[in-house]
């Protein structure tokens, strides 16, 4: 890419920006983006200090004793350690799939001019991202009503109908797919599911992928509903195995004196700050390796709505 | 139109014959259909429950026709998950309560959450549980009555573990002999000081003898018992003779003895016997078992339980000595520590209570319950005590937690005399306001506030990392402001009340 151009027998930078400028910028860019990585980095350090090296100095960017027990401890725990993490997998990708495909009809329906009742459900979708039914009710509907109970789906149900998504998505469809596009085809006589998914899926796939990746985020990282529908630890995704432990440390950190002594007993079985550290280098792997493939896609999703043509 | 009549014509038949089941499912339960009861409990570490629900359901099967799911609730999680459970109407049959959990005793009993047991026109404990308040101590029956949505009564079934309660000091002896001084030179906090002095100059400037829980050390140093789990407000006792207490609540930032206290405190940071880390409560806890399990202290705060001296000397490697600050007393908040309540959603409160009184009164069921199968996940040594097996990683309820533990056979690491202990120390005195608990409800909003600046100043003001004599002054101006004085009336008001009816 060309970063300057010759005008005037000078060059001059297309960014228009001085010299001092775009040192600042750059700066400041920087130590924000070593503030966002600092904490990562933290973790990974943690969890791979040895405990004692924890109980002497404590949290620290140089342990004096490296070690890899947490790592082994993880290990050897097995069983609920794999099966929530294909938990988490499963709900992420049977998540993503099913409101990827809930979102694309539903905003391409509110898309469409000539959809009759595009205002009434562009109104009731939006009508939900403005209030919610509260957390009791919500609770009984969802347990009481649906079944949503120690289940898959109580953890994938939730989270499929997402209204700001819609609205993403619609907003992308009105501003890539042309109106003619959609009667050419009618006209050559393609139906209308061939000219959703021949025709305008396949231009769409920025839109989608951003769609997808914030879906996939969404389902990873979801641990509250796991809380609240999830009983039994055959269901219980990784984010809320890691949740679980960190309430129970701070729980018993707060009322240790309520339940006597034997929470002293408590306290010394559940694990350790490196383990949990080692935990959340379980949890952002998996997600922080998938992000650089949707990131050309978002990228172009972000600013293709703009100046064309 | 004609459709809309159809309608409420068809839900007004079902709303009907919906009522018309559930007044015929009052009927008394002969046990002759199998049932499932659901179970919700707290604080357990379980991955793996079914062999135990397996050899639990055999059991049930013969006793009384029932199978057993439970719910295994861990710390932290319980809280939020047992309101929604009891609000959205969950057809869970037993819940366990107590007076510090969300669902706390008194004030769901009052919801109607809970039924009443001993309700006089169907007295579900004679019929279904006739011996159960015999095997458990007086004191707790006494405890258990509360004044609940169908008048005062029993709702719920207290677990007998410790019924007293004890703050001790935790001594780390070796170091104190050390030190040429022994156990009986430990007395009141605020002759500490050259005891602590001698340490920190014979172990150096990263040594801390005081390692303590600000909390606990604020209730040993002035003998208060707590009365909302923030410390907004106390009840301060007797530590001599714990029955001829006070009847009165107090704020106790407010109390003259809390600003003595706060100075002490202060005095001791200062001089670098207290580590600053114990004011951040998300750190403190694990700095203190550490400093423990090191040996790194030279007193600490404890609440005492009977046998357990022997298990933290094993566990740290040298001799660990508690020395109590008082006499054990017996309060609401240790009476009401653990409780089974039924609730009213359930579908079989009559056979959730026969399960109730088999699991207190039947060894073998509530062995198989708290310590799983034997030769799964315990081993019997050849003189009949418990050595568990690593299995018993995938299975640990916690035991305090289910009922009347006293059914348990000795574990290897068991004090021998672990349960004459327990009864000389649940042989205590209760405060004359045993039983009494704080309804929060007319002063919500101002508990909020209160704990809020509770929450915001106690921690600091306990370890001494801020100065009282800037701090408290200002902690006590927000306290005012915020109506700490409707809060004391309005809870001195209930106290009354509760004294009154008591004498009735």
């Amino acid at each position: 890419m060309q970063h300057s151009i010759r005008r005037y027998g000078k060059n001059v930078k297309l960014s228009g920006l001085s010299f001092g400028a775009e040192a600042a910028f750059h700066l400041i860019l920087g130590l924000f983006s070593i503030a966002c990585v600092v904490p990562f980095i933290f973790v990974i350090i943690i969890s791979f200090s040895a405990e004692s090296s924890l109980r002497t100095v404590g949290f620290s960017f140089m342990p004096n004793l490296w070690s890899v027990e947490s790592y082994q401890y993880v290990f050897r725990w097995g069983d609920q350690l794999w099966r929530s993490y294909f938990n988490s997998f499963f709900i992420t990708a049977a998540g993503t799939v099913i409101s990827v495909l809930i979102c694309i009809l539903y905003s391409y329906s509110l898309f469409r001019r000539d959809f009759k009742l595009r205002k009434f459900f562009t109104f009731l979708s939006f009508i939900t991202m403005m209030f919610g039914g509260g957390l009791v009710p919500t609770y009984m509907v969802c347990k009481n009503i649906l079944g949503l109970n120690d289940n898959y789906a109580a953890m994938i149900v939730p989270l499929l109908v997402s209204p700001f998504l819609f609205i993403v998505m619609r907003t992308f469809f009105s501003s890539t797919v042309p109106e003619a596009l959609i009667e050419s085809a009618a006209i050559d006589g393609s139906g209308e599911y061939r000219t959703l998914f021949q025709i305008i899926v396949p231009i769409s796939k920025p839109g989608i992928a951003t769609v997808a990746l914030l879906n996939a985020l969404a389902y990873w990282n979801e641990w509250f509903i796991a809380m609240l529908y999830i009983r039994s630890a055959k269901y219980i995704p990784l984010q809320y195995l890691l949740m679980k432990m960190q309430n129970q440390v701070d729980f018993l950190a707060k009322n240790s004196a309520l339940i006597g002594a034997e929470a002293a007993n408590i306290v010394a079985s559940t694990p350790k700050e490196n383990l949990r550290m080692a935990l959340v280098v379980f949890i952002v792997a998996p997600i922080a390796c998938a992000y650089p493939f949707f990131q050309r896609y978002i990228v172009s999703g972000l600013t293709i709505g703009s100046v064309k043509g | 139109m004609k459709r809309g009549l159809a309608l409420t014509l068809a839900l007004a038949l079902l709303l009907v014959s919906g009522l018309g089941a559930a007044t015929f499912a009052v009927a008394e339960d002969d046990f002759s259909q199998e049932v499932t009861i659901k179970w919700m409990l707290e604080g357990s570490n379980v991955t793996d429950d079914t062999a135990v629900i397996e050899a639990v359901n055999a059991y049930l099967k013969e006793k009384i026709n029932a199978k057993l799911q439970v719910i295994w609730g861990t710390w932290g999680d319980f809280d939020q998950n047992v309101v929604n459970s009891i609000n959205g109407g969950d057809d869970i049959d037993i819940y366990f309560t107590c007076s510090w959990t969300s669902n706390e005793y008194s004030a769901y009993a009052n919801k109607g959450a809970y039924v009443r047991l001993d309700d006089p026109e169907n007295n579900l404990l004679e019929q279904y549980a006739p011996g159960l308040f015999d095997v458990l101590p007086a004191v707790l029956a006494d405890a258990a009555a509360v004044e609940g949505a169908d008048g005062v009564g029993v709702y719920g079934i207290p677990g007998y573990k410790e019924v007293a309660q004890e703050y001790t000091w935790d001594i780390n002896t070796p170091l104190l002999e050390e030190l040429g001084y022994t156990v009986d030179d430990i007395g009141s906090y605020y002759d500490l000081g050259p005891i602590l002095q001698k340490a920190k100059e014979l172990k150096g400037a990263d040594f801390y003898p005081l390692n303590i829980e600000g909390g606990v050390l604020v209730r040993i140093a002035l003998n208060a018992d707590v009365v909302d789990s923030n410390l907004v407000l106390v009840y301060p006792f007797d530590p001599e003779h714990p029955s001829q207490s006070g009847t009165e609540i107090k704020s106790l930032l407010e109390l003259p003895e809390f600003a003595e206290f706060a100075k002490k405190t202060r005095e001791y940071y200062l001089a670098g016997y207290i580590n600053p880390v114990m004011a951040t409560a998300d750190a403190a806890s694990s700095a203190r078992t550490d400093a423990q399990l090191t040996g790194q202290y030279l007193i600490g705060t404890q609440v005492y339980s009977p046998g357990y001296d022997a298990q933290a000397s094993q566990e740290r490697g040298f001799q660990v000595t508690f020395k109590p600050t008082h006499k054990p007393i017996i309060s609401t908040t240790s009476a009401r520590g653990a409780m089974m309540a039924i609730s009213t959603s359930s579908k079989n409160p009559e056979r959730a209570l026969a399960f109730l009184n088999l699991l207190n009164t039947d060894p073998t069921l509530f062995t198989l319950i708290a310590y799983g199968v034997e030769g799964v996940h315990y081993n019997l040594t050849d003189d009949g005590k418990v050595e568990f097996t690593d299995k018993r990683a995938d299975y640990q309820p916690w035991r305090n937690g289910l009922g009347n533990i006293t059914q348990l056979p000795l574990t290897v690491d068991d004090d021998p005399q672990i349960w004459e202990k327990f009864a000389e120390f649940n042989d205590a005195e209760g405060v004359p306001i045993l039983g009494f608990a704080l309804n929060q409800e007319p002063i919500q909003n101002e508990m909020a506030a209160l704990a809020n600046i509770s929450k915001e100043y106690l921690d600091g003001l306990c370890v001494g990392v801020v100065d009282p004599d800037v701090v408290l002054p200002e902690a006590i101006e927000k306290l005012k402001a915020n109506g700490i004085d409707k809060v004391v009336a309005e809870a001195n008001a209930q106290v009354q009340a509760f004294l009154d009816a008591k004498g009735e």
